[in-house]
């Protein structure tokens, strides 16, 4: 079935292009993005059930930007009627000319062009198979608790099992002089965590997935519940790594996170016009494996980093990035695109209606390969397995990678041992991680279960992954 | 719009509920190099409405809570279903039974700060003034900025008496610096500031131009192997996150941790400093309307309190001291100078150091880091730390200079003998 819209956007679609309207008498150009998302969140652990009805996209707003003819502006704001819009135009208005009081000492105002748009007309919503709210509170909280009960019975020594699942409906209308777009999106995210302690250490293991769709994501959650309670107990007795490179076989999320922290960020074009990205120089030229391919778009996949249109209202791509291990391009949102010269791709997102849009991550993956997991593991002599990304941060500039894994399973004369070291730190220079992927399977697994920073804010909800690859890299 | 809730929540008998409301304004500014790229303003007013069930099953008393979802704009029916919705879904979300805090009207508590002297884009104006200033070298300079200068109103009301309501101010954002030769680098830093200190701020980014020419100086990590590291400023913050956050309520009660008042939680064998921390009100209440009040953590290593909202302090048996953000830690009695006479790897940019408050295992990726080896002292860059806060609490020598953040004001660095660091084999 498609995902419902938003009948509060629907309903006062002909303020918004009142709004619009008064605005384009005064400017060459303006938009309106109006969003409607809403959200809901459900836990279970072994001491506390939650329900929450709000999270941290929910929100109903509008953000206008508008081109004086030299400059852009914007102003975000959340109340909206008839009697309220000379107040908002004159809010705008005051947004617009800012710069008369506010433009520091020693700086100058950009001076830019207004987009050219292509007349658009759009329609979309996604495909769901549960729909949550028909499924109803009490199911979910239910399905939840038998997922939790099944892992505390895996082993006494589990401390919890944490259950949570979370959707997501966002619905938006993009207006501006040649733009009349509306796009209905859902996505599910569940993660199971199980929890053990030695000592004062606690040790965890998770197990997170995603889909553009609803609650049909429940059925694979409770598949995983053993797999993480396992690994739980296991990583009770592992011990810290001894720094050093080694051959590793990454899992497909381990995989997403190099695609997505340690590469795909330099790849955003915002950072091109800051001269932040080295890829800018590294268009063309071989930056990784031959084997490699890699993709970003919000149309390259189903998953969480899908839509049919960005925040700026350009329609969604499928950005081939890396072609055989060829830098062919980066991606882009439509400010950037214009000052680059270059065509957007779709990649304008904001964290919301309150925030700026930036170059952002959608799907991002690499292709697979031909590679069978087994005759990975069976080529490794003296390596590791590496499991369960913990967390990542960019370096656009300098390629360093900084990205985080839970545990490590040692890998001696082609067998897993049983050895698992944790926690785990992965550096290094990205193109020497990415030229020395050897091996590649040819299954691909994408999840969006976390959450995309730009810096240390404008949370975004992406997704990322690839198959199972073979490489060579620095661990601590 | 509080009170059409209100009301609301009173013709669906819904008895206990607590309403926030959040007005918040802002003006930002985005520049590339010198170049104002974007300008922008928000006018939000935010609601959340969480609301309470009372349950009987099993013979035991539960409550359930959610939060509906509450926005401007909505006419009374939808406010009525997302209000009705919610209550029916805290029906299925049964916890053991816990009160709201009690409370009264108080006066509004306006904000102290020097901000809230002149208008939220002269706040933004003279920050990035501030940071632009020493903005004067051929070879490093200001590479991009974003400043967001914010005033919020808020107000909590609850069923049980609570309505506090107070301002606050924040300017805060990141810049970056890049340098161009010999290598072509940059080093990101992000602030958040409650008072105006242009001259501070100013001097903060004269110091990163300084690091970062290091930066572009380093090309090559440190060989791997065991270090004296010394970590300074936020890096100090988020090593000791771990006492604030093993010592939260919602850890003890879920027994994610064992704390308990009393407890020398810092460990017997003390080498190094003994650590005090104290819990520092930054607002006058927090987000459930709970009075803040400075409140001692640690005391030389023992655990003085448990704290966090009213529903695990209801658990706990303990008084509710609500959500701090902001810790305020002694210095030390050794100088910097003295810790840099022995051979150091001293870590002065991170790509994100982090502190696991789970495994206590703490670490990252070293951007920028001075390593001493008794003799010269050398920029390094890649490689990283991993340590231990469990092995490392022992032996934590604090600067005699203090560091002060939005959240933190403590010792300027602290020095731990023994961290594994990934770097160069052989």
């Amino acid at each position: 079935m498609k995902v419902k819209g938003s009948p509060y956007l629907r309903a006062n679609k002909p303020l918004f292009q009142k709004l619009l309207a008064a605005l384009l008498e005064q400017y060459p150009y303006a938009s309106i993005l109006a969003s409607d998302v809403r959200e809901k969140s459900y836990m279970v652990n072994r001491r506390l059930t939650s329900v929450n009805g709000g999270g941290i996209f929910s929100g109903r707003g509008f953000v206008v930007k508008v081109f004086d003819g030299q400059h852009w502006s914007e102003h975000s704001f959340n109340r909206i009627s008839e009697e309220l819009l000379p107040d908002v135009l004159a809010q705008i208005r005051e947004t617009v000319s800012l710069s008369d009081t506010a433009l520091p000492a020693g700086t100058v105002e950009g001076v830019f062009s207004a987009p050219a748009e292509e007349k658009t007309v759009f329609q979309g919503s996604t495909e769901l198979e549960v729909d949550p709210e028909e499924l109803g509170d009490d199911v979910i909280l239910e399905r939840l608790t038998a997922i939790r009960d099944r892992g505390l019975r895996y082993s006494d020594q589990l401390l919890d099992c944490q259950v949570r699942t979370e959707w997501n409906r966002t619905s938006k209308l993009f207006l501006s002089p040649n733009k009349d777009m509306e796009q209905n999106i859902m996505w599910t995210t569940g993660t199971a965590v199980t929890i053990a302690h030695r000592g004062q250490e606690i040790k965890n293991s998770y197990q997170s997935m995603s889909c553009l769709g609803g609650m049909e994501l429940l059925d694979r959650l409770a598949q995983t519940i053993e797999k993480a309670a396992r690994t739980t107990i296991e990583l009770l007795d592992s011990v810290p790594i001894v720094p050093g490179e080694y051959e590793c076989v990454c899992a497909p999320d381990v995989t997403g996170m190099i695609v997505h922290e340690a590469f795909g960020h330099g790849l955003e074009m915002d950072m091109f016009v800051k001269d932040r990205a080295q890829a800018k120089r590294f268009i063309g030229q071989y930056v990784a494996s031959p084997l490699v391919t890699m993709h970003d778009g919000a149309s390259s996949a189903p998953q969480t980093g899908s839509f049919f249109f960005d925040d700026e209202g350009v329609m969604a791509h499928d950005t081939i990035i890396i072609d055989k291990g060829v830098l062919k391009t980066g991606m882009s949102d439509l400010q950037s695109a214009m000052i680059l010269g270059t065509e957007p791709t779709g990649n304008g997102r904001r964290e919301s209606y309150r925030r700026k849009a930036y170059t952002r991550m959608t799907n991002t993956w690499f292709e697979g390969g031909t590679d069978s997991v087994e005759d990975m593991i069976a080529s490794v002599k003296d390596g590791l397995l590496l499991d369960e990304p913990s967390s990542g941060m960019e370096d656009p500039k300098n390629w360093g990678i900084q990205c985080m894994v839970s545990f490590a399973r040692e890998i001696k004369d082609g067998k897993l041992t049983g050895r698992i070291f944790s926690p785990i730190v992965l550096s290094g220079y990205v193109p020497d991680l990415l030229k020395s992927i050897t091996m590649m399977s040819p299954d691909v697994e994408l999840a969006g279960g976390g959450f995309c920073g730009k810096g240390y804010k404008e949370l975004m909800k992406v997704s990322d992954g690839g198959p199972w690859i073979k490489a060579r890299i620095r661990l601590g | 719009m509080i009170d059409r809730i209100i009301n609301t929540l009173k013709e669906l008998d819904i008895s206990t509920y607590l309403v926030t409301e959040t007005v918040t304004h802002s003006a930002e500014a985005f520049f590339v190099k010198k170049r104002m790229d974007l300008k922008r303003r928000t006018t939000l007013a935010d609601y959340t409405a969480s609301v309470y069930r009372t349950m009987e099953r099993d013979g035991e008393t539960l409550v359930g809570v959610c939060d509906a979802p509450v926005y401007p704009g909505m006419d009374d029916s939808e406010l009525r279903e997302a209000l009705s919705s919610a209550y029916h879904a805290a029906s299925f979300a049964g916890n053991p039974r816990y009160e709201l805090l009690s409370g009264r009207k108080e006066d509004f508590v306006p904000a102290r700060s020097g901000y809230a002297e002149m208008p939220l884009e002269e706040c933004m104006r003279t920050t990035a003034e501030a940071i632009f200033a020493p903005d004067v070298h051929e070879d490093v300079f200001v590479n991009s900025v974003e400043v967001f200068a914010l005033r919020k109103v808020r107000r909590v009301v609850n069923s049980r008496g609570v309505d506090v309501s107070w301002e606050s101010y924040n300017v805060n954002g990141e810049y970056v610096i890049q340098c161009v030769d010999p290598s072509d680098v940059e080093t990101h830093h992000i602030f958040s500031l409650r008072e105006p200190d242009p001259a501070a701020l100013s001097a903060e980014v004269e110091a990163s131009l300084a690091r970062t020419r290091d930066r572009a100086l380093a090309s090559r990590p440190p060989k791997a192997g065991s270090y004296t590291v010394i970590l300074s400023e936020d890096n100090v913050r988020e090593l000791l996150s771990w006492y604030t956050a093993r010592s939260g309520s919602g850890m003890v009660y879920q027994r994610y941790s064992d704390w308990a008042v009393g407890q020398n939680v810092q460990g017997e064998d003390i080498r190094g400093d003994r650590l005090t921390v104290t819990l520092k009100a930054d607002e006058p209440y927090d987000s459930a309307g709970i009075p803040l009040k400075d409140r001692p953590l640690l005391e030389n290593g023992v655990l003085r309190t448990v704290h966090g909202g009213f529903r695990f302090a209801h658990y706990l048996g303990i008084e509710p001291t609500g959500q701090y953000s902001c810790t305020e830690v002694p210095t030390g009695s050794t100088p910097l100078a003295e810790m840099k006479k022995k051979p150091y790897l001293y870590v002065v940019s991170f790509s994100d150091f982090q502190m696991n408050s789970f495994s206590g295992h703490f670490g990252g990726e070293i951007r920028l880091a001075y390593l001493y080896d008794g003799e010269t002292v050398t920029p390094v860059t890649g490689g990283s730390i991993n340590g231990s806060i469990l092995e490392a609490q022992g032996n934590m020598v604090f600067s005699k200079e203090r560091y002060r953040s939005a959240r933190f004001s403590g010792p300027y660095a602290v020095a731990i003998e023994n961290v594994a660091v990934a770097g160069l084999n052989g």
